[in-house]
């Protein structure tokens, strides 16, 4: 597995489910398609006569331009879910995630408050959960989707366990 | 005193813990003067306005329907007062076992009790009415980020600061035998600092907020002379009244600020009509914050904020007051607060570094890029930040990382290692193209937010592991919430008069950092003399 720049060297990353492509399309779809049917019902309105006002050309182009960006983030979606990766650390969980973005995170087990597993309908039907580390602060946003849920619940009692041995007041 | 004794019996107690005690009787008053004042004005205005106008004292068509009136105002009245003499009554609270418990509510009870050794910081605040009657409220801050975890509101004002100390001495682990129990004295104190209300006002009358008005004052006189339209100016009549408040609210929240150190923690004083006093247990300060406003930088000055997790972001004046812990100050003020955050600063010349990190300025040479210590942002990416690449920079010691930036809005951050909840590094594409990347420190909520702005790639990743372990090193030594039981068994008093050999030691990684805290005034008195000398 390559490591990018901004990795800590010599971790090895374990990957999330490749089945959470799956959640990020369905959840892709319920957004975009909604969003470009909207952007699209001027167009129709002109088309049909009904409105004047929209000149054709920004009709399209305002739908046009959502589609190809729609199009991108689909295309994206493969690549962005194989760039999730964590680790566990002997005193801290990482996580990293994003392409062009990065983010590295490093959390400590001692600085966990609690942990949530969250399960939607989606990732119920193909057996994820996702996972969310808390610490005091709003600015740990440690989440890690699709994950297996047997992965997930070993995961939380993992953390669990290892927050109780390590735990630090704030 | 006996009378006095005699008057507190049947009061909440003064002394005696364990006691389950009641705040002061006039506190609903004192609180919920507003209600009282809105029945008064509406039963109130209407005669008096009849009597100014010298007319009957009572509405001539009101004949026969007064005493019907009378009465509902009378209910009405009694209906307030009883509410606040049952909500007084059923209000009491404990202090025992290591827990402060408050049962509030007569409808619907509420029991709430927080541990005493997660105090994270003590108000006393004294609303003008409190004030003139003696009063004060006391604030217990834990670590949720929200409203106040247990506040007491009001008790006698030397009640409130006996129960603060009690409260504080509990907390860092002071106990004493169930059989005598005896009053906990208050902590000595010595004032390290205080800001003269002279420098307040030049504070106010320079800060951004007066170019802000400044720059829009300018825009409407503009637009006036350019529509030919003098009527603009009625409509600036609200702001100015608006603008005028904010000023009286800074000026009235920062009057009088004074710090002080005591083995309870940091004291904070300040308020010209209200007052409040906060106590800032050792080690509860999870971020800190100094900046310096362009204009400042004519005078020398600079402020402070920090973040403490009881006190959570809050919008309102009171709430960024909190926040403050050194409204306007000289550089030496800066590095005397400085050191009593952090006692052991963990490097050899603490004030060179300091200073460095407050107005330095890597040179623009690309090989001495490490001549004040601080690692910045490499000449490569001086096109991504022409104006911050020398400025951006950190510089990690013992203790604590010191993040600086802003070319014109100096900004120094400290974040003690033991106090780093979680890190990430973040890099965009424009980033990755010029080799850099940014470091985010995760605090608790509060005004600061540190991160490293456009660190070298390798110097990031190695900063990101170096202060992961510095972090878990500094946890390990941190073991307990009780501060005294982090130093040795033995009471302050004591450990700051065996203290002379301290500060010129090099700290070795493996002693605790710690023991340098209930000894704090020593400290402050040598940092004193540092900066005299």
């Amino acid at each position: 597995m390559h490591t990018e720049a901004i990795d800590p060297p010599g971790v090895q990353w374990l990957r999330v489910s490749p089945k959470y492509v799956t959640v990020r399309l369905v959840e892709w779809a319920f957004g975009n398609v909604l969003m470009l049917a909207v952007l699209s019902l001027p167009l129709v309105f002109v088309l049909l006569g009904w409105w004047r006002w929209p000149p054709l050309w920004l009709a399209i182009t305002v739908p046009a331009v959502m589609l190809v960006l729609a199009v991108w983030r689909l295309v994206l979606i493969p690549r962005q879910v194989r760039a999730i990766g964590y680790a566990e650390r002997d005193d801290d969980l990482l996580i990293r995630r994003g392409i062009f973005f990065q983010r590295t995170m490093v959390v400590p087990y001692g600085r966990m408050q609690y942990v949530d597993v969250a399960v939607g309908p989606v990732e119920r039907s193909l057996g994820l959960c996702t996972l969310k580390l808390h610490t005091a602060s709003a600015g740990t946003n440690a989440h890690l989707p699709g994950l297996p849920a047997a992965e997930g619940a070993r995961l939380r009692e993992q953390l669990s366990a290892r927050g109780e041995a390590r735990l630090a007041g704030l | 005193m006996s009378l006095e004794s005699n008057a507190t019996e049947s009061l909440p107690g003064t002394a005696v813990d364990g006691d389950w005690k009641r705040v002061h009787p006039a506190s609903p008053f004192v609180r919920g003067w507003v209600a009282l004042a809105a029945v008064a004005y509406f039963v109130g205005r209407d005669a008096f306005e009849r009597m100014l106008q010298g007319r009957d004292f009572l509405d001539p068509n009101l004949n026969g329907r007064v005493p019907w009136l009378l009465a509902g105002g009378g209910i009405l009245l009694l209906l307030t007062v009883s509410g606040f003499i049952l909500s007084w009554y059923f209000t009491r609270y404990q202090v025992a076992e290591g827990y402060v418990r408050v049962n509030t509510g007569f409808l619907f009870k509420q029991q709430r009790q927080a541990r005493l050794d997660r105090v994270q910081a003590i108000d006393i605040v004294q609303p003008l009415l409190a004030r003139i009657f003696g009063l004060a409220e006391l604030k217990f801050e834990v670590a949720d980020a929200g409203e106040s975890a247990v506040r007491l509101a009001y008790l006698p004002l030397a009640q409130a600061k006996q129960l603060r100390a009690t409260i504080l001495a509990r907390a860092a682990g002071v106990v004493s035998e169930p059989g005598k129990e005896e009053e906990i004295p208050e902590a000595p104190e010595h004032v390290v600092l205080s800001v003269p209300p002279a420098r307040l006002i030049g504070s106010l009358v320079l800060s951004e907020q007066t170019v802000g008005i400044l720059i829009g004052a300018a825009v409407v006189v503009a637009t006036s002379v350019l529509f030919e339209n003098s009527a603009i100016f009625l409509a600036l009549i609200p702001g100015l009244l608006g603008i005028g408040a904010a000023y009286w609210s800074s000026f009235n929240k920062g009057y009088n600020f004074t710090a002080a150190i005591s083995p309870d923690g940091i004291r904070l004083r300040y308020g010209l009509l209200d007052t409040q006093a906060q106590t800032l247990p050792p080690g509860r300060i999870q971020a800190l914050m100094v900046t310096q406003p362009p204009i400042w930088r004519l005078f020398g000055w600079y402020r402070m904020h920090v973040n403490v997790a009881g006190y959570g972001v809050s919008a309102s004046t009171e709430g960024a007051a909190r926040t403050m812990l050194l409204p306007v100050g000289m550089k030496s003020d800066v590095l005397r607060m400085m050191s009593l955050v952090l006692p052991d600063p963990g490097v050899e010349d603490p004030e060179r570094v300091f200073t460095a990190g407050l107005d330095g300025l890597a040179p623009a040479a690309p090989e001495s890029a490490l001549a004040d210590g601080f690692t910045t942002t490499p000449r490569r990416a001086r096109l991504l930040a022409p104006l911050g690449w020398r400025r951006n920079g950190f510089f990690a010691t013992k203790t604590a990382l010191l993040i600086r930036s802003g070319r014109w809005w100096h900004t120094l951050v400290l974040v003690p290692h033991q106090r780093t909840q979680s890190m990430a590094l973040h890099q965009g594409p424009v980033a990755r193209r010029f080799g850099v990347a940014d470091l985010v420190l995760h605090t608790t909520a509060g005004p600061v937010s540190p991160r490293v702005f456009q660190a070298s790639v390798e110097q990031a990743v190695e900063l990101f592991d170096q202060q992961a372990a510095r972090a878990r090193e500094a946890r390990k030594r941190q073991t307990s919430e009780q501060w005294l039981a982090q130093v040795a068994p033995q009471a302050p008093e004591v450990a700051a008069a065996a203290q002379p050999v301290e500060p010129d030691q090099p700290v070795e990684p493996a002693q605790s950092v710690e023991p340098a805290q209930p000894e704090q005034p020593q400290t402050s008195h040598q940092q004193e003399d540092r900066h005299h000398g």
